[in-house]
């Protein structure tokens, strides 16, 4: 049986193709400001790469952001349910999951069946999202995926306390031209951003089996200067954390499909 | 000397607390000008002005606090989970403001959660925001209830003889640093704005009478001094809370010297004198509710207005920073009031908003005060 | 301010639009509907709240009257009050006063234009408010700050020690438009003697202080009609929240935004008495037939909403709840504490007031237990786990109306309830209450918009098992 999960989120699309619980194929791309039309593109990259057409699947489900938008789905599922989802199957010890994405941060607890016991998404006026790195990374014109890694050889962070995106914006352009040295200040903002991650997870009583998904939890910087602020060790899920929301769905299909046949 | 100010004034728990803590004796912390020091202090306890100053983020305090507050009391939150406030074995929380009492709740679920880091004794002390003769009868009342609490807590009677002497130490490190700004008032003025906020703030936290001895040693130095700075453009400092010198040692750095201020961390600590006779409670008591320097007593900006001008007078002040940390309302709406009635006597403002915490917004502002300062030359 | 808002006064506008709301519907439905052609913008919440019949239409008359009283109140030589929302206007009647009720004019207007009252807020920050104020004030206070409705003589102030950043707009308006200025206080403590006698003399303050600025003295006749008015306009209005308890709820949603906007604009007079009877005859109906105040008769779920409700978008929220038939159970909003009420219950009873009109001393004291206790002034003065404060009432309401879950939404001025939201959620899911906290403002869509705000819900009535 073949299903399918797609998630457009705010800042990416993502889609998984399951087979009998293996994933077949997945993709990640850029979203674009049309959702359906993200989604059906990414869609057809995932099937063209497992060399599958669209009728080959007997169920897909839509989540993220974007969700609503997309017409060829057969059920739309919150994407808090997909990441709680898809961190239990992978690991079924895990009970807390933080996605961070491109827009949102959320903590999301789990019971010992993948179903949502409580979540919580970050408070608005916070920047403790993966767009925030973005901007960070252009302000220290930095590729975003090397920000991570020059945060670990940072020997002395600089202290980084503001909480709106466009203050943090000109403290980092006024800590460049003061002369802080780049991993210094990659090393600042990501532990910046792992203390308010800490207390949003924090708010809802933190569970010591935490995993990560979303984008931001391919940050080794992050996953790291997380770790060190719950002082809790973050369990690695297995394959690419960013698809997650996607590969719920996915799962979510299936079970879905269990049930029409039984 | 100054060296020992700004060593107490930028260091959370200073050596004085320290001595303090060695020689068996206690320290209670309070949230806000508008808490009695004098009642504290004659239960034979410290009084600690509450801080956070170096505090290097949130993230406990958010737990807790939701966002769209002020981040003192959220960065005060936040040095108390992470133990630094470990020296204190009360606090007193107060609505001061908004911001300032939503700590109460925030502080006993924190304490709840993190064992060990919190101090004992806690109390939540009512001060209404008018003056009445029913106003001042509550508060006298609800004075009462502090002392004993306090007496009741701490295991030591306060006495009427308790009170007057504490009136008199805290009434004479007024009257000296109300000498201080008439130093600072001269054309020569012989201490930076940097530093005389390090002596100001120190008054806060650490033993009144060693404060006392040390400021008066001071004192006869600077008046002593002729090398003061002169030729400055002379600055008021105005609004929400700064105990942090870095603040003002910034703004001085394009050029300007702060010779006054209106600050709650400030001058309103100290303008006004207990009066030493009658019964010292209710005297406390008066003095305390009479203070109308803060915005939280609404309904008195043309007091407040007549104390800034009187300020600038005295000090000779060319122009005004009205400064608020983000989500202060109160100095933020009332700094609007000022600036429209200090520029229209000619008296150039500066209007900013901050955040409360290291100096995280060091660029904007110094670009602002650059501005303004170059405004003020031409 | 854009130069078209400054040719037309704020309060005439909504005065005339409500007016021909509440007219429209005295001729056939369809031209009443017809009418709403030339208004596609305010049609949406006209429409949700004539769609509740006699109700509806009699609370568009009532604000009508109001506005018309505020308007033509200098011709008729009266005195206005700039008053905040949480201020029983009752005693302003026996002191020939009439108020302008900032905070439900700024409501009015939010819901009736899609473009919300942004040009308003805005020149309230250009003159001088903060951006993080309270959006409620700043939106019709904006308005008359630029001089664009009727000119108060003075302002009376009930959030001191309850909201700063309320307080401060108030307190702000007056030096701005230089009035004299009377500022009710609360202390943090409520029921205990010194805190009850403290109220007492402050609302004398208050009632002094009207009578210089008027030159009239309190009329003990009208007085006495006020008590007795509001004693019965409590009676109907605690027997419909009696009804609320039913599982179904028979009372539609929207009956408590009716409420308590007729509390606020005419509390003790008839003419909130008359809406709530209105109210309290529909929901007795549905009651009879068992049916839900719902549009469709069902329940499927009940709401508690443990602060204010969300404004700024054309009564959306509450169409959208009813579409989903969840009975919408009220607010902090609602919390006025007569003694009859549901949620007082036998230990909470000295957080209620009573109205006693044995002697004028009796009387003044009755209103001033009553102001004490307006929604707001009774749970934010204090440390929210005291007695009688927002815990404990939270908890109450759950107790009586038994909500499956719990929203929070407020504005981004508010620092008390936004200080103390997250613990609070924490003691409601202990309770087993779902509770969702969402950030966004009651007043200004531009924070967040309805369309997320309603998402977010959406995904929480789903995820938490709520709607099956
Ligand atoms: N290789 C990478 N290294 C580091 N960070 C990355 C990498 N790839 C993506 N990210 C981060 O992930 C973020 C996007 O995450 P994700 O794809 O989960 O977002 P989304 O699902 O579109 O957003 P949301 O869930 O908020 O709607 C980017 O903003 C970026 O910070
Ligand atoms: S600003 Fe006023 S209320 Fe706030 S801490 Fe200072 S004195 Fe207290
Ligand atoms: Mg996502």
């Amino acid at each position: 049986m073949l299903v399918a999960g797609c998630d457009v989120g705010s800042l990416t699309a993502k889609a998984v193709i399951l087979s009998d619980g293996k994933i077949l194929s997945q993709a990640v791309r850029r979203a674009n400001s049309r959702p359906e039309e993200s989604a059906k593109e990414i869609m057809d990259l995932a099937l063209a790469d497992a060399g599958l057409a669209f009728s080959d699947l007997a169920y897909v489900i839509g989540t993220g952001y974007g969700r609503r938008q997309i017409s060829f789905v057969n059920e739309v599922v919150s994407e808090i349910v997909c990441h709680g989802k898809a961190a239990q199957w992978l690991n079924p010890s895990v009970r807390m999951v933080i996605d961070v994405g491109g827009q949102d941060a959320k903590a999301i607890l789990v019971d010992e069946n993948g179903s949502v016991v409580r979540y919580v998404y970050n408070d608005k006026c916070a920047s403790g999202t993966g767009r925030f790195l973005e901007i960070m990374a252009e302000a220290l014109e930095v590729p975003l995926g090397e920000l991570g890694e020059q945060a670990t050889i940072s020997q002395n962070p600089v202290s980084i306390s503001n909480q709106c995106t466009v203050f943090a914006e000109t403290e980092v352009v006024s800590l460049l031209n003061n002369g802080k040295a780049i991993p210094d200040i990659a090393s600042g903002l990501m532990r910046a951003m792992a203390h308010r991650i800490a207390a949003l997870a924090k708010s809802i009583g933190l569970e010591p089996e935490i995993a990560m998904s979303g984008g931001v939890a391919k940050n080794q910087g992050m996953f790291s200067a997380l770790e060190e602020v719950l002082g809790l060790k973050i369990m690695r899920l297995e394959g690419d954390p960013q698809i997650n929301g996607a590969l719920g769905a996915a799962l979510l299909a299936e079970e879905a499909m269990r049930k029409t046949v039984s | 000397m100054l060296n020992e100010f700004s060593e107490v004034a930028k260091t959370l728990s200073n050596r004085f607390i320290q001595q303090w803590k060695d020689d068996g004796k206690q320290v209670v912390g309070f949230m806000c000008s508008y808490v009695p020091e004098e009642i504290i202090c004659a239960a034979g306890l410290l009084p600690f002005r509450m801080r956070g100053i170096g505090a290097s983020s949130t993230s406990i305090a958010d737990t807790y606090f939701g966002p769209v507050i002020c981040s003192f009391p959220k960065c005060i939150l936040q040095l108390a989970g992470e133990g630094k406030y470990d020296f204190l074995d009360g606090i007193i929380l107060i609505p001061g403001c908004d911001s300032i009492r939503r700590i109460d709740e925030c502080w006993r679920k924190a304490a709840e959660e993190s064992h060990g880091k919190f101090p004992p004794f806690h109390l939540y002390y009512g001060v209404p925001h008018k003056l009445t003769d029913y106003s001042l009868e509550w508060f006298v009342a609800e004075t009462r209830k502090l002392v004993e609490s306090l007496e009741r807590h701490f295991g030591r009677k306060i006495t009427p003889e308790d009170l007057t002497h504490a009136i008199k130490i805290y009434n004479q490190g007024r009257i000296l640093l109300t000498r201080l700004d008439e130093l600072r008032a001269g054309e020569n003025v012989p201490i930076s704005g940097a530093d005389a906020t390090a002596v100001i703030i120190s008054a806060g936290v650490m033993p009144r009478d060693a404060y006392n001895r040390l400021l008066e040693e001071l004192l006869q130095k600077l008046s002593r001094s002729t090398n003061g700075m002169t030729g400055k453009k002379r600055l008021l400092l105005a609004g929400s809370i700064i105990d942090d010198i870095d603040l003002v040692r910034l703004i001085e750095a394009s050029g300007g010297i702060v010779v006054a201020d209106t600050l709650c961390f400030g001058s309103r600590s100290y303008v006004d004198l207990v009066e030493e006779d009658g019964d010292p409670l209710v005297a406390i008591a008066r003095r305390y509710l009479s203070h109308k320097l803060c915005p939280r007593m609404f309904g008195s900006y043309k007091e407040r207005l007549e104390f800034m001008k009187q300020r600038v007078r005295q000090a000779r002040v060319d122009a005004v920073i009205l400064q608020n940390i983000r989500f202060c309302d109160m100095h933020g709406s009332e700094n609007s009031l000022y600036e429209r009635d200090l520029e229209a006597m000619g008296i150039p403002c500066l209007k900013i908003e901050r955040e409360y915490g290291p100096l995280v917004e060091e660029g904007r502002i110094k670009m602002r005060v650059d501005a303004f300062m170059e405004s003020l030359n031409t | 301010m854009r130069k078209e808002y400054r040719e037309y006064h704020f309060d005439r506008m909504v005065q005339s639009i409500i007016h021909f709301a509440s007219l429209a519907y005295d001729g056939t439905p369809k031209e009443a509907f017809g009418m709403f052609r030339y208004a596609p913008r305010f049609r949406e919440a006209i429409e949700t709240i004539l769609k509740t019949g006699e109700p509806g239409v009699l609370l568009l008359k009532m604000i009508d009257k109001y506005l018309i009283e505020v308007l033509t109140a200098h011709e008729r030589g009266k005195k206005i009050a700039l008053c905040t929302f949480n201020f029983s206007p009752g005693v302003l009647k026996p002191l020939d006063v009439v108020p302008i009720c900032l905070e439900p004019v700024t409501t009015l207007g939010v819901m009736m234009w899609l473009r919300g009252l942004g040009e308003y807020l805005n020149y309230c920050c250009e003159i001088g408010f903060t951006e993080t104020s309270c959006s409620a004030q700043r939106g019709a206070l904006g308005a008359y700050l630029a001089g664009l409705g009727v000119k108060p003589d003075f302002v009376l102030c009930n959030s001191i020690g309850v909201c700063d950043t309320n307080a401060t707009a108030f307190n702000f308006a007056a030096e701005y438009l230089d009035l004299p200025f009377y500022q009710l206080n609360a202390p943090p403590l409520l029921t205990d003697e010194r805190s009850q006698k403290y109220h007492r003399q402050d609302f004398r303050g208050l009632i002094s202080f009207a009578e210089e600025q008027t030159g009239k003295k309190l009329d003990v006749d009208l007085l006495r009609e006020v008590i007795i008015e509001t004693d019965k306009q409590d009676m109907i209005m605690c027997e419909i929240e009696d009804l609320m308890r039913l599982v179904p709820s028979p009372v539609p949603g929207i009956f408590n935004v009716f409420m308590y906007s007729a509390k606020y604009i005419y509390g003790g007079s008839k003419e909130a008495t008359d809406v709530m009877a209105s109210m309290l005859e529909v929901a007795k109906r549905n009651a009879s037939e068992g049916r839900a105040g719902t549009t469709s008769g069902k329940e499927d779920a009940r709401a508690f909403a443990v602060y204010v409700d969300h404004y700024s978008a054309q009564l959306r929220p509450w169409s959208w709840l009813d579409s989903k038939n969840i009975s919408h159970l009220g607010c902090m909003m609602n919390g006025f504490w007569p003694v009859h009420a549901p949620y007082a219950e036998e230990n909470l009873k000295e957080g209620t007031y009573i109205m006693d009109s044995t002697n004028e001393d009796t009387m003044i004291d009755s209103l001033a237990d009553q102001m004490s206790r307006m929604p707001m002034v009774k749970q934010i003065r204090g440390p929210y786990d005291d007695p009688h404060q927002w815990l404990s009432d939270t908890m109450a309401s759950i107790r009586t109306y038994k909500p499956d879950f719990c929203m929070y939404t407020g504005t981004i001025g508010c620092r008390n309830t936004w200080g103390a939201i997250k613990i609070l959620a924490r003691d409601t899911e202990k309770m087993g209450i779902p509770t969702l906290i969402i950030f966004g403002d009651a007043f200004d869509h531009r924070i967040t918009s309805w369309e997320s705000m309603r998402d977010k819900i959406d995904e929480f009535l789903t995820v938490r098992g709520i709607l099956k």
